[in-house]
């Protein structure tokens, strides 16, 4: 799953076991999980 | 039966229905609200949201704004005769607003753009989100006819309801005025003789019966004529109210009509 750095604006992909939730590039904590490029179909209800 | 107008517009009557039932009249209510197909929204397809609302969010508020629906050209998914959807049975609108990097906008019903010219949304300007700059909206839905009885998306009649024709009798009024003061109306007056209370006006009685309470020689009485209702009605726009009715009567017909052949069968 990609992310996408708050700070830097570079995709990255988080590393659990050694770096937590950080930026690799900038070390910034915050990360957004990127909208999928794929067609959500929902219920309207 | 008999019915008398009292007003009329394309999105709300009042009438006395006369020499009736209330179970007809029930009956009359409930095939307005439930029973009289309309489009509404039921499938959206985001292509990007990225305003602050969640997908499931927007769709909702899609799905509740009333659309402009010609009862003869559109059938409900489940009695077309199609199986994929067809013209008949489906109708697509899209969405597509974006603000500006400077500012931020409304987006409205009225954006929504339809595929068939006859299917608008009936209100021009219902907000439907706020863009912040740069955000933006791109989804596409798709109209099926439904019932009311199965989501309020597809209930074409709002605020029906009915209420007896008030009785007021006046006999034996020494005018001492302590009915007019306590109803809460405003619907009595003191006449040159006794208390008065005109036809008009009779029809605001909420039947409450604080008159009658008020009157220490009971000369009032406030009873209700078990026939006779007064109906108020409003359709959401998707339906002119004449429509409205007929398409409910015309449905209470279907049903008695079926419920007749499977009597003649048994």
């Amino acid at each position: 799953m990609d992310y996408k750095c708050t700070r830097c604006k570079r995709t990255v992909e988080i590393d659990y076991q050694f770096t937590g939730i950080r930026c690799p590039y900038c070390g910034h904590r915050i990360l957004v999980k990127e909208r999928p490029t794929s067609i959500k179909t929902i219920k309207a209800e | 039966m008999e019915i008398d107008v009292l007003e009329l517009s394309d999105r709300s009557a009042k009438f006395i229905l006369s020499n009736t039932t209330a179970a007809f009249a029930n009956g009359l209510r409930r095939a307005m609200l439930a029973d009289v197909p309309t489009l509404a929204i039921d499938d959206v397809n985001v292509y990007n949201n990225t305003s602050v609302l969640y997908d499931e969010q927007l769709a909702l508020r899609l799905g509740l704004i009333p659309l402009v629906t010609s009862f003869d050209d559109f059938v409900p998914q489940d009695e077309c005769t199609c199986e994929d959807g067809c013209p008949a049975c489906v109708i697509s609108l899209t969405l597509s607003v974006e603000a500006t990097a400077d500012e931020g906008r409304m987006v409205y019903s009225g954006d929504i753009v339809s595929s068939d010219p006859k299917v608008q949304p009936a209100e021009m300007n219902i907000p439907i989100i706020e863009l912040k700059v740069n955000q933006k909206v791109v989804l596409e839905g798709v109209a099926h006819m439904g019932y009311g009885r199965d989501h309020a998306k597809w209930q074409a009649g709002v605020a029906c309801g009915y209420k007896n024709l008030p009785i007021i009798t006046i006999d034996g009024c020494d005018r001492c005025g302590a009915c007019v003061n306590v109803c809460p109306r405003n619907i009595l007056c003191l006449g040159d003789k006794f208390v008065e209370v005109s036809d008009e006006s009779r029809l605001n009685c909420s039947l409450c019966g604080l008159c009658q309470d008020a009157c220490e020689i009971d000369a009032i009485s406030v009873t209700e004529n078990e026939s006779s209702f007064i109906f108020t009605m409003e359709s959401d726009g998707s339906y002119t109210v004449n429509e409205l009715i007929i398409n409910a009567v015309n449905t209470i017909k279907r049903k008695a009509s079926s419920m007749g052949d499977i009597l003649s069968t048994l």
